[in-house]
């Protein structure tokens, strides 16, 4: 026989559910809109659920990745895949084309290669969306010692890349590597993978968060 | 070789069936194919390469009397004929989609898709279900062999991928929605996140978006995102974010034991349509990278149809912090005519990159395309890149392109 407190609380629980039930909010089906010019849209979303190009880049990202999104009421999968995977179906006449021939999206402005070095710093983790971490060894593990791929973190000793610091290196090039390598540590994987580089001055005893030379 | 195969001869087989005469109903078939011819400059091999491309989009559908059965299919085989490379491809997806089932409470997904969730996302050789209608509630869950892409082709291979995600879809807008997701690598646990999403509009003037995203393996939340749009009046748009990502890395990887900071970013965004013809918007970024080093990031853009048919978007964006400086424009303009159209554009951009070099890089593009009827059109684009490598880099491609 259920005591009054377990009475109580499935009573309670299953209002609460009931009340939930009764809140369901049904979602418009937009595949009658599919050809509408975005600025018909405007004609219901006049507030601020969704305005613009889709919220813009993050909000997009969220819209696009949640559960129970209407995405493919106007959009095939296709349309996501031919800006995070190189596709070009719809020969978009805005996209350059990377060194390997594939499109790339038009947020890589210019010439990307000469400064994708400064725009990866904007959200780091942005780039892993789309690319793997052997994207980048794909062009500096191949050409490490050109002068023109060198990378920051390794440049306190002169122009070449054999190197990373030194035990005669001075605390002002030891604190640039440390802040460096825990700004930019995915970079470092991607033409490091086994950190044998790093083994060779640090303690790389697994569990170990603080390292010393 | 072998995907490239399978690519066709899966879809020559979808065509069998939507042909065969088995149903009382008309199956659709849609197919969409782009034939190019690409010119480009391979910097790392220091020449210039050719490619043939093919794209095929596949669409077959109503395979049932209902419309809820169809099937999708992308993929793209390309071919450098300037090396030795040889035939490459990619099938970007090949699945089944069964939709509105049990009364309009159960969709599916068999095949190659693109799966997504707030925890994990990616493509998988696998399922994926979503049990939705259950009044606000709804339920995903996916899982299969993960699917990567580079350099032209699926690379890797034998990865799991597997993830759930309960929501509620509630009055004002409101989505909320908790997600737990694992990637595997050589059958050892690599990724495990769980992921809150949230938006709500609780006044038509104003929304508010989130997520928070935790890394189970590192113990540390690895994505932080929280955003406000608020709509004073009519087509004056405010938005604000806050924004926190920390750099992940495999289980079994030994970067899991190196200290890392956190990437922190608060921007705010000013959206104005003065006409329906001419949009403006303004952002400013404060970024932070740790050890004392940020960054601040100006952006301003414009876009115009002063006539009709004729679209002109122009920005510019400034850059000043750590990794370096950045200083450039992008004008770009659009012109339809019939069944043509033309686009041209120029970026530049002034740069210089910390402890490392400064100059211009520099883009000239122009395209056009022509559709002669329903079934087929031309596409071509032309580009010409002058930076500290070459001060003459062409690139571009020529496409039929085929609706049928």
């Amino acid at each position: 026989m259920p005591n009054k407190i377990t009475i109580k609380t499935t009573l309670i629980c299953t209002a609460f559910l009931l009340a939930i039930a009764g809140m369901a909010f049904a979602k418009t089906d937009h595949k009658e809109y599919k050809n509408s010019k975005l600025d018909d849209c405007k004609d219901c979303h006049n507030g601020a659920a969704i305005v613009g190009n889709h919220g813009g880049t993050r909000e997009h990202r969220l819209l696009a990745e949640r559960a129970s999104n209407n995405c493919s009421d106007c959009h095939q999968q296709s349309f996501c895949l031919d800006c995070h995977n190189g596709g070009n179906l719809d020969t978009s006449l805005k996209k350059s084309l990377s060194r390997t021939g594939e499109t790339m999206p038009a947020t890589h402005r210019s010439d990307f290669i000469s400064i994708h070095a400064i725009k990866a710093k904007d959200d780091p983790q942005n780039c892993y969306r789309c690319h793997e971490q052997r994207f980048c060894s794909d062009c500096h593990a191949k050409i490490p010692n050109r002068g023109g791929m060198r990378i920051k973190g390794h440049t306190p000793i002169g122009n070449t890349q054999v190197y990373f610091l030194t035990r005669s290196s001075s605390p002002v090039d030891n604190a640039i590597h440390a802040a460096e390598a825990r700004r930019n540590l995915q970079s470092c994987e991607g033409c490091h993978p086994d950190a044998t580089v790093c083994s060779a001055c640090h303690n790389l005893t697994p569990g170990a968060k603080v390292f010393k030379r | 070789m072998g995907l490239i195969l399978k690519l066709f001869s899966l879809s020559l087989a979808l065509l069998v069936i939507a042909c065969l005469p088995v149903r009382a109903h008309a199956v659709e078939v849609s197919l969409t194919s782009s034939t190019q011819y690409l010119w480009y400059q391979d910097f790392v091999a220091d020449k210039n390469q050719n490619d043939i491309a093919q794209y095929l989009r596949l669409n077959v559908t109503r395979l049932d009397k209902e419309g809820k059965a169809n099937i999708f299919m992308y993929g793209r085989a390309s071919q450098q004929v300037t090396s030795d490379e040889g035939l490459r491809g990619r099938l970007y997806y090949l699945y089944f989609s069964y939709q509105d089932a049990l009364n309009n409470h159960l969709d599916l997904r068999a095949g190659r898709t693109f799966v997504n969730s707030a925890s994990v996302t990616g493509t998988i050789d696998g399922a994926y279900l979503e049990a939705k209608n259950l009044g606000p509630l709804g339920i995903t869950g996916f899982g299969g062999r993960e699917v990567l892409f580079q350099d032209k082709q699926e690379v890797g291979g034998g990865n799991a991928m597997s993830g759930t995600s309960v929501y509620l879809n509630l009055p004002l807008s409101t989505h909320i929605e908790v997600s737990y997701g694992n990637k595997y690598r050589n059958s050892d646990l690599a990724r495990e996140n769980v992921g809150l999403d949230y938006t709500t509009t609780p006044f038509e003037m104003f929304n508010t978006y989130g997520r928070v995203k935790y890394d189970t393996i590192a113990e540390k939340y690895n994505e932080l995102l929280f955003g406000a749009k608020l709509v004073p009046f009519k087509d004056f748009v405010l938005k604000a974010e806050y924004l926190q990502t920390r750099p992940t890395f495999d289980n079994n990887s030994i970067y899991t034991i190196f200290n890392v900071d956190r990437y922190k970013e608060i921007n705010a965004v000013i959206e104005y349509e003065i006409t329906s013809a001419y949009r403006l918007n303004l952002k400013y970024a404060r970024e932070y990278f740790g050890e004392d080093a940020d960054a601040n990031v100006y952006d301003i853009g414009l876009f115009a149809r002063p006539v009709k048919d004729l679209t002109i978007n122009a920005s510019y964006e400034k850059r000043d912090g750590f990794s370096g400086q950045l200083s450039g424009f992008r004008v770009n303009a659009g012109y339809d005519i019939n069944q043509a159209k033309i686009q041209a554009g120029i970026d530049y951009d002034d740069f210089t990159r910390q402890d490392s070099r400064g100059d211009t890089a520099k883009k000239y593009w122009a395209g056009a395309g022509y559709q002669f009827n329903k079934l087929i059109g031309l596409t071509a684009r032309v580009e010409i890149d002058d930076n500290y490598r070459d001060s003459d880099s062409w690139q571009g491609f020529a496409a039929v392109n085929i609706n049928y």
